[in-house]
């Protein structure tokens, strides 16, 4: 029998969202046919958009890939996969995708555990936490370009506020933040985590608000403590949300580009040079736009392969806590 | 039915018109006769003369890499002159390096002039238009002379002079007078007017320098007298001698950050001793990979292993080796520009001098050029405007706010500058500039520039020793050179 796509209303299980699921029921009849063109012509502006934006794009940037194209020749070779054999035997670029694998794994894992942390506070309405709702805009609204600019100058060993501070408190002052390939590290994630800590923390706050009263209360009376509760009823309500939150930051992270360029230029050495600031120098600096492409092809597929099994280790952890 | 009416003299193109009837055809006839008896005329008569005047000449430039400000401020007399506005986009480094190359790709006509940096240059000759013959053309010098003569030649042919078939290779007479004729006939060309030049100078606090307890107390630990460092020895023992961190203040400052500057501090330390300054040679060889490469590298490493330098200096760049030392926290320094220190600073004067000399000599130096775009509608026009804004009289109007020159005429001007601090830092930038050492012309210099500075970073963090170093980073830049289709010997 010929599956159908239909749709179906599961508000109440996704807060509003409607999915699409297959269904192996019997065949439409010609006025839900007609509806479906209806549909489809609707829809069909924002589709040309996204082809236009997205897929022909990225079509575009897979036939770069396969050719030697430079900017600064006007011929251009089909060379087919050399471009991602040579990537993958460059112990530079391997050093630089360990760069970008390390960076993505520690602020994603920081700021979600923190995110959850300050969720938990802010949730609740009061008149101080609309306020610190209100702050905690503040952080991912300014340009990482100025962020890294003003923390390029707080950790600046001989005027720096930090070290200053830190002197202040009894600490050793003379520490030259950037100079040093951990305290890069230590600066680097520090500024990603101010900077995107409070997204998360937005989007949990969302989340812990809509969460239902009822279990909550009924675990309390059951004699369940904070933890308990929050491990095994508000974690599992909230696996939507911290899926979203997980995802949008993990593929934010890997594009983080801004904050390793200013703030730390890939040094010391190139401790912190991640493969956004290679391809951009292969790119924009030397031109070879075929090497680019390829460069940037291997980092999509990357996202691509990682981001859905995020979601289906999120998904199973989630209904291991049901059964 | 379609026919060839008439052909053009030149190239023989067709002009074909929709026969509608006898009719037409002579209405059509006396107007098209016409236009073709002027273009007739027209092409006898020098082509430089015949280009009418635009209304505007776009030129994309920089920012403050090249001193905009200087430029802009000259662009209304070039319109009160000819009648002919100068428009220019300004753009920061990184942006522009890419919109310059954008343009050049899709060979775009939109701008008839751009700045260059000289390590595009090798990459870019090809479209860019070749000026000898527009520099022996009194025609097209008539708004301000030419004096080619009058250019620093090193700056001039480092700059400008390219053979096109071989980008690689540099003038073989970097010190003889500048004549475009004799640069054609060696097989070269001129692809732009030298306008903002910049060299690695070394700047000091003459305030320290002078003042007798500090000439007391250098003379009872060094056992000679209290001068500006001329040699590398001299050069370190004077930074050791100020080194007072409980003071606030360091010897020197280096601009050892990854970035391009940690390479234009070594290649100048390499030249010192005696070393290739230029790091890779006209035919590609890895000069840097050398004995006096690791002289160069100990020696820097060393000056910041042993806190001469301040704290930071192993991020530093050369913004913020300008701050350290325009604040007093080093009695030294060596940047690309004049400095000026904050009022915090009392009683502070600024010296300048050449930077110190091993057994040999060759400071860092680069300079941005106005070329003309080889696809520009308006090269003659194009190539006035740079001529006119290259030119010894607006190059000396441009001291006022600041412009690096390229002209030897022009030095003498700035030395007459009422400041004393600006005109002594024009009086050592000159000379400089006559011994500088330049870049290696590479088609992929960036990447190149990428492991030497991380290289010399490496090293300066003391993560691994210059030996080492040197051979790792002529490793993987032989497999770049490679990877552009050079031959590495």
């Amino acid at each position: 029998m010929q599956k159908e796509v239909t749709e179906v209303d599961v508000a109440s299980t996704t807060g509003g969202l409607k999915l699409a699921r297959k269904n192996s029921g019997p065949a439409l009849p010609k006025k839900h046919k007609n509806r479906n063109g209806i549909y489809w012509l609707q829809m069909s502006p924002a589709l040309i958009i996204l082809l236009l934006m997205t897929i022909a794009p990225a079509i575009f940037l897979i036939t770069k890939s396969l050719t030697n194209d430079s900017l600064l020749n006007s011929t251009s070779n089909f060379v087919g996969l050399e471009n991602y054999q040579s990537i993958l035997t460059d112990a530079s670029l391997i050093r630089s995708a360990k760069v970008t694998a390390i960076f993505v794994a520690l602020v994603v894992i920081i700021e979600m555990v923190a995110g959850i942390f300050f969720a938990q506070f802010l949730h609740k309405k009061t008149r101080a936490n609309s306020l610190a709702g209100a702050l905690l805009i503040i952080p991912f609204a300014v340009a990482p370009a100025v962020s890294a600019m003003v923390f390029r100058e707080l950790l600046n060993p001989n005027y720096g506020w930090v070290n200053y501070f830190m002197g202040l408190l009894g600490l050793p002052d003379q520490i030259d933040w950037l100079g040093n390939s951990f305290t890069a590290w230590v600066a680097l994630i520090g500024l990603d985590v101010w900077q995107w800590t409070p997204f998360v923390t937005l989007i949990l706050i969302a989340g812990m608000s809509s969460l239902p009263a009822e279990p909550l209360e009924a675990a309390s009376v059951d004699g369940a403590n904070g933890w308990q509760i929050f491990r095994h009823i508000s974690f599992r309500l909230l696996a939507p949300f911290i899926g979203i939150a997980l995802v949008l930051r993990t593929i934010q992270a890997f594009k983080t580009f801004d904050s390793f360029l200013i703030l730390t230029g890939g040094g010391p050495g190139d401790s912190t040079s991640p493969l956004n600031l290679e391809i951009y120098r292969v790119a924009l600096q030397s031109f070879r736009v075929g090497y680019a492409s390829s460069m940037a092809i291997i980092l999509l597929a990357a996202i691509s392969v990682l981001t859905p099994l995020l979601l289906r280790i999120l998904g199973r952890a989630t209904q291991n806590e049901e059964v | 039915m379609v026919r060839p009416i008439a052909t053009s003299t030149k190239g023989g193109n067709m002009l074909y018109i929709k026969k509608e009837g006898n009719g037409l055809i002579a209405k059509l006839r006396l107007p098209v006769v016409a236009v073709l008896a002027i273009g007739l005329v027209a092409s006898a008569t020098p082509s430089h003369a015949a280009q009418t005047a635009p209304k505007q000449i776009r030129i994309l430039y920089a920012t403050a890499e090249a001193n905009s400000a200087a430029v802009q401020a000259a662009l209304p007399s070039f319109k009160a002159k000819t009648g002919v506005e100068l428009v220019m986009d300004t753009m920061p480094y990184n942006a522009l390096q890419t919109k310059v190359f954008a343009e050049f790709a899709v060979k775009s006509s939109y701008y008839d002039v751009v700045i260059v940096d000289t390590p595009w240059s090798p990459a870019l000759a090809q479209s860019l238009e070749p000026l000898s013959g527009y520099m022996t053309n009194a025609s097209l010098n008539d708004l301000a002379p030419l004096d080619a003569a009058d250019f620093i030649p090193k700056v001039f042919y480092d700059t400008a002079v390219y053979n096109v078939k071989n980008p690689s290779l540099h003038y073989p007479k970097p010190t003889a007078k500048v004549d475009p004729a004799a640069i054609k006939k060696a097989g070269f060309d001129v692809y732009g007017l030298p306008i903002q030049a910049n060299a690695l100078a070394l700047a000091y606090r003459k305030d320290l320098f002078n003042d007798p307890a500090q000439k007391a107390a250098f003379k009872k630990v060094a056992g000679r007298a209290l001068t500006v460092p001329k040699t590398l020895d001299e050069f370190a023992e004077v930074a050791e001698f100020f080194t007072q961190p409980d003071k606030k203040l360091y010897g020197t400052t280096l601009m050892a950050g990854t970035g391009d500057w940690a390479t234009d501090d070594f290649k100048t330390l390499l030249a010192a001793f005696g070393g290739d300054g230029y790091m890779v040679g006209n035919k590609q060889e890895l000069n840097f990979n050398s004995a006096a490469g690791v002289k160069a590298l100990t020696y820097y490493r060393n000056l910041i292993k042993s806190g001469f330098t301040p704290p930071g200096t192993t991020s530093a760049s050369w913004d913020e080796v300008a701050t350290m030392f325009n604040s007093g926290l080093t009695a030294m320094t060596m940047n690309y520009h004049d400095l000026k220190l904050d009022a915090s600073v009392a009683g502070g004067v600024i010296g300048y001098a050449k930077v110190p000399a091993g057994n040999s000599e060759g400071p860092h130096f680069g300079t941005w050029m106005l070329s003309v775009n080889k696809y520009s509608k308006n090269k003659e026009w194009g190539y006035r405007a740079a001529q006119w804004l290259t030119s010894a009289a607006q190059s000396t109007a441009m001291l006022q706010k600041g412009i690096h020159p390229a002209r030897n005429s022009v030095y003498t001007a700035a030395g007459k500058l009422p400041d004393a601090n600006v005109a002594a830092y024009y009086k050592t930038l000159k000379q400089a500039l006559a011994v500088g050492a330049g870049r290696p012309r590479l088609t992929n210099y960036g990447e190149v520039d990428a492991v030497i500075f991380t290289m010399v970073n490496n090293v300066a963090t003391g993560k691994i020793e210059p030996k080492p170093a040197l051979a790792a980073a002529a490793v993987e830049i032989t497999k770049l050179l490679v990877s552009a289709g050079y031959k590495v010997p």
